[in-house]
């Protein structure tokens, strides 16, 4: 039995000892705050703690109030979900110019209808538009397995947050691979769910084409509960779907029987180092997945994400780069201002071609219900490195580290990034991917792996 | 023939036409990025798509 105080105790964990009455809420909290206190100057994770607001909370709890599945859960979120009373950051220093949030965003509320307890915001990429974590306003996030090392990004604060053990479940947002990338160089389980699956409602955007926003933990089943925790449609997000919720949790334990599981060749087999593919391999090879299969135009699929992201994001900044272009982290600054000028016929071709390709890979999910690819690249790069060589090609860092994340996003797909790491190595994860609206298959699966201790994730 | 585009130019002369003031220590990078951006464009822009195939008005994935 793990001590739910203790920085190992899973969401579940703490759960279980809350709701049985083997520990306080607030002590639970305490000890979360401290643990924050104490790893903050290795990690960097949080922008804003709310500590006295999670102590009015778990004492609420402890009164016998509003116990649930996440029952005295501490968690934090990335800066761009709303926290009442305070400036949605989304990385950035000009936000905090802006008005302070009236109400919490709508998956925050949730989590706490279900129990959980929030500490507090996450660093980020400025604006969402990173993959490394680092942000030139507020340091970058460390890597918790290795400070020297990026966390990945754009939600890096909420890898790091998770990886620490400082807090068992965090939120973060994922348009290009903003979950992913971070799971997979913290060595974290992340959910990015089906676009529209959750609402957005509360929280600062990006590129809303394929904005979502998910949870990171320690556990398959933390990604369930929380994930069941927060599904449902939502009037204040136009894209949130009128599915009835699909409970995730009951159906973890089923195993991998009856799921048609393959390899995605071709673009993500190439164009990576070694470790991302010998990941790929050794989940594959406990799954007894032998079966390729290929994402036709993936390249193309890439290269579309990239003009709509490009541009959508340009659009959404322009008037701030027009007029504060000093106070933007130069690191997003230029690439923004580089998206303002690309064509809008380039961004009406993305969108047309985005048709024709989630058809194309629609059609894949008629033969196989999971597709496995590498998360990342590469493990980990140093902070503050601006490139990276990948299969013996020398590439920017911050442009290819979702390389293999974008073509997934792009057309909505739900993925879960499950953690390996060989000894002595850094961590890197792999893109469990299912068919729209199936996250339950690629939760499963990911359990599946978790059982047989082919994943596993281990604070540092 | 493929001519490759003056990629400076574009950016001074776009930028003027929105009203994007970029200065002078950005211009580089701003150029820079453009370039990267042109470059992982290439396979969306080699593609020929049909007439037929217009975009999904309200996205469902």
């Amino acid at each position: 039995m793990i001590d739910p105080l203790s920085k190992a105790a899973t969401a579940a964990d703490i759960a279980r000892a809350v709701a049985s009455g083997k520990v306080k809420a607030s002590a639970v909290v305490e000890a979360a705050l401290q643990r924050i206190a104490a790893t903050e100057p290795t990690v960097n994770a949080f922008t804003d703690i709310v500590a006295e607001r999670a102590r009015k909370r778990a004492g609420e709890l402890d009164a016998g109030r509003h116990l649930g599945p996440l029952a005295g859960v501490p968690f934090a979120v990335k800066n761009l979900f709303d926290i009442e009373g305070l400036p949605t950051r989304a990385g950035s220093k000009i936000n905090v110019d802006g008005p302070k949030a009236r109400r919490d965003g709508a998956l925050v509320r949730k989590l706490e209808v279900a129990g959980a307890i929030l500490v507090g915001g996450l660093n980020m990429g400025e604006y969402a538009y990173d993959f490394t974590g680092e942000n030139a306003h507020y340091g970058p996030s460390r890597n918790p397995h290795d400070p020297t090392c990026m966390t990945g990004g754009s939600s890096g604060g909420s890898g790091a947050a998770v990886a620490s053990g400082e807090v068992p479940l965090s939120l973060g947002s994922d348009t290009n691979g903003s979950i992913r990338v971070p799971s997979s160089l913290c060595g974290l389980f992340g959910l990015k769910p089906t676009y529209g699956r959750l609402s957005r409602a509360g929280s600062f955007p990006f590129v809303d084409a394929f904005d979502h926003l998910g949870p990171i933990a320690r556990s398959t089943m933390d990604l369930a509960l929380a994930f069941d925790a927060m599904q449902g449609w939502d009037p204040e997000d136009p894209v949130c779907t009128d599915r009835l919720a699909d409970l995730t949790v009951l159906g973890l334990d089923e195993g991998i029987a009856g799921l048609r599981i393959a390899v995605a060749g071709d673009y993500f087999a190439r164009g990576g180092e070694p470790e991302a593919f010998e990941a790929v391999e050794t989940v594959a090879k406990a799954l007894n997945a032998t079966r390729r299969v290929v994402l036709p135009q993936a390249a193309a699929a890439r290269a579309a994400a990239y003009v709509i992201t490009a541009i959508e994001g340009a659009q959404l900044h322009l008037s701030r780069l027009k007029t504060r272009p000093q106070d933007f982290d130069p690191d997003t600054r230029e690439r923004f201002m580089a998206g303002a000028l690309l064509p809008g016929a380039w961004y009406v071709k993305a969108q047309r071609f985005r048709r024709q390709y989630r058809a194309a890979v629609l059609k894949l999910f008629e033969e196989v219900d999971i597709i496995l690819a590498p998360a990342t690249p590469r493990s980990a790069p140093k902070i503050g490195q601006k490139m990276m060589t990948l299969d013996g090609v020398d590439l920017p860092v911050r442009a290819n580290l979702g390389l293999y994340t974008q073509p997934i996003s792009f057309i909505g797909l739900p993925v879960v990034a499950v953690p390996t790491r060989a000894p002595g190595r850094m961590p890197i994860g792999v893109q469990v991917i299912a068919k729209p609206y199936n996250e339950q298959a690629a939760l499963r699966v990911s359990a599946y792996l978790e059982k047989q201790g082919v994943c596993a994730s281990t604070p540092a | 023939m493929d001519q490759k585009p003056d990629v400076a130019r574009w950016v001074d002369e776009e930028a003027k036409a929105i009203g994007l003031p970029i200065a002078p220590e950005y211009r580089a990078n701003v150029i820079l990025n453009l370039e990267r951006a042109l470059a992982i464009a290439a396979p969306l822009l080699a593609v020929e798509l049909e007439d037929e195939l217009t975009p999904l008005p309200v996205y469902r994935p």
